[in-house]
């Protein structure tokens, strides 16, 4: 009997270290330099070289080989985008595939209106590849958002005042890179969403109300969400957002009567994706599909801190912000 | 982009054995030069473990026996840090005033005592708050001001500041 614990302890170790093994070459390259929160930060070379790895369509390849029978309507649960910190197998299509400097609603950007372009160019993100750098005149497959970085003391991203992040951005960064999960509870008339980064959420309506006149509302961060069954894909229409928000960490703008339509699929028993449409005609001239965004069930025991399991409540809080902001500040010079 | 640092032999790069681990909130890690890093021997004067990233200030003192007062923030969030089992408890403990570590450092692209921790080693050589694996840095421990750039780099965003 002690042997046979014995072995299985050391088969266990085993194929722990295998997936680790795995989760280093599937991550390094892709997610190699300043990460976390925001996802990466602003590149310049050396530890912030390319992150971006794969292609987009990679995201629609599955990584589960969890073949068991389940239910393809049913999103409840924790779910992440790194599943290798919690000791799983690592799940290379959620890492946002692509040639992507850092976590965002990517795709490609339709050209903006003259509306579009003034809030998109008053928008000063401190990610993607650092303005005028070599990088940023070399990636041109990059739109030029990607391509603007400034020094987070230089920029305004509403993230750095604490400023609610929004639903596409929440949603877009939701476990992009780090550890900032996310997780549905699930009632016949509505899914609760609740982001770990920020401690947000949303409802998700279910019970055939209509999406609001939104003149006759005040707009939301995270916009007012109704959603109906086709076959097993969720679809979600949300508006009435407030446009202080940015679409991204990279600081493309979102106007109120925008139209994000999201389309949540469960494709195997471990695996949650969606693709996002933006139809915003006051600020792009195109509807605009997102990259995929793909998750990872993580079992309850997995994520647990000190025994407690669940995501963990990570606001943004103004006065640690505060702080870290002087010393954000020390870093550009602008405080001795 | 013209490099920024003073012609040092700087044989850094970084292996990220964890990469899941790299973190840098509000795009920090443009504001420090994190393709030269240093090390050095220092004394935490505080720790704040907090979001968005932890900071911590220290001394160090230079051969002359100069003592210089750093400030820096931390590469890994809270909640990375608490899944990999450093506690907040635990965090404080390791890093309380008057501890001796050695620290893995990327000086800020505007100069000064200004830096960000990449790793901290405790005086076992253990890896503590974090463990980010092998990386690889110069040592300049006792060298006045460590690395400091050249002044020539324009800081991305600067003309345009708020």
């Amino acid at each position: 009997m002690a042997n046979t614990t014995r072995r299985r302890q050391i088969a266990t170790r085993l194929v722990t270290a295998a997936a680790l093994t795995i989760a280093v070459v599937a991550t390094s390259g892709q997610h190699v330099g300043a990460q976390g929160r925001g996802g990466q930060g602003a590149q310049g070379g050396g530890l912030l070289g390319r992150v971006g790895r794969g292609n987009p369509e990679d995201a629609l390849k599955s990584s589960d080989a969890d073949k068991r029978p389940y239910n393809k309507k049913d999103f409840n649960g924790l779910w992440a985008r790194n599943p290798q910190a919690y000791g799983l197998p690592p799940c290379p299509e959620c890492g946002d595939p692509g040639p992507w400097p850092g976590y965002g609603y990517h795709g490609t950007p339709p050209p903006r209106t003259p509306e579009g372009e003034k809030r998109f160019q008053a928008n000063k993100p401190g990610r993607g590849l650092e303005l005028d750098s070599e990088d940023a005149k070399r990636r041109t497959d990059l739109d030029i958002g990607m391509r603007r970085a400034v020094l987070p003391a230089f920029g305004n991203d509403p993230e750095g005042r604490c400023e609610p992040l929004g639903l596409a951005r929440l949603i877009a960064f939701s476990g992009g890179g780090a550890t900032m999960e996310m997780t549905h509870s699930q009632a016949n008339d509505r899914i609760l969403q609740r982001f770990e980064w920020t401690w947000d959420n949303r409802e998700i309506w279910l019970d055939g109300r209509r999406i609001p006149n939104i003149d006759d509302y005040l707009p939301r961060y995270n916009g007012y969400s109704t959603a109906r069954w086709d076959g097993d894909t969720l679809v979600v229409t949300s508006t009435g957002f407030d446009d202080r928000q940015w679409l991204d960490q990279y600081g493309y703008p979102i106007s109120e009567k925008a139209v994000l339509e999201e389309r949540w699929e469960r494709p195997s028993p471990n695996r949650l994706r969606v693709q996002m449409t933006l139809t915003d005609p006051a600020l792009y001239t195109a509807p605009w599909k997102s990259s995929v965004k793909v998750w990872t069930l993580i079992p309850k025991e997995k994520m647990s801190v000190s025994g407690w399991s669940g995501i963990l409540e990570d606001r943004c809080v103004p006065s640690d912000e505060s702080l870290f902001n002087q010393f954000r500040d020390h870093a550009a010079g602008l405080k001795k | 982009m013209e490099r920024i640092f003073r012609p040092v032999v700087v044989a850094a790069g970084i292996v990220m054995t964890v990469a899941t681990l790299a973190s840098a909130h509000h795009g920090s890690a443009i504001s420090y030069d994190t393709s030269h890093l240093w090390t050095t021997w220092a004394t935490v004067t505080s720790f704040n473990y907090q979001n968005p990233h932890p900071t911590m200030t220290f001394d160090r003192t230079t051969k002359e026996g100069q003592v210089e007062h750093w400030v820096s923030e931390l590469l890994t969030n809270p909640s990375v840090l608490v899944r990999a089992g450093w506690t907040r408890g635990r965090s404080i403990e390791a890093l309380k005033p008057g501890t001796r570590v050695k620290l893995y450092l990327g000086t800020s692209r505007a100069g000064g005592l200004s830096g960000i921790v990449m790793k901290i080693e405790n005086e076992m050589g253990e890896s503590i708050v974090g463990d980010r694996g092998e990386t690889k840095a110069v040592d300049l421990d006792g060298v006045p001001q460590g690395l400091q750039p050249s002044g020539k780099d324009k800081l991305p965003g600067q003309s345009t500041g708020q």
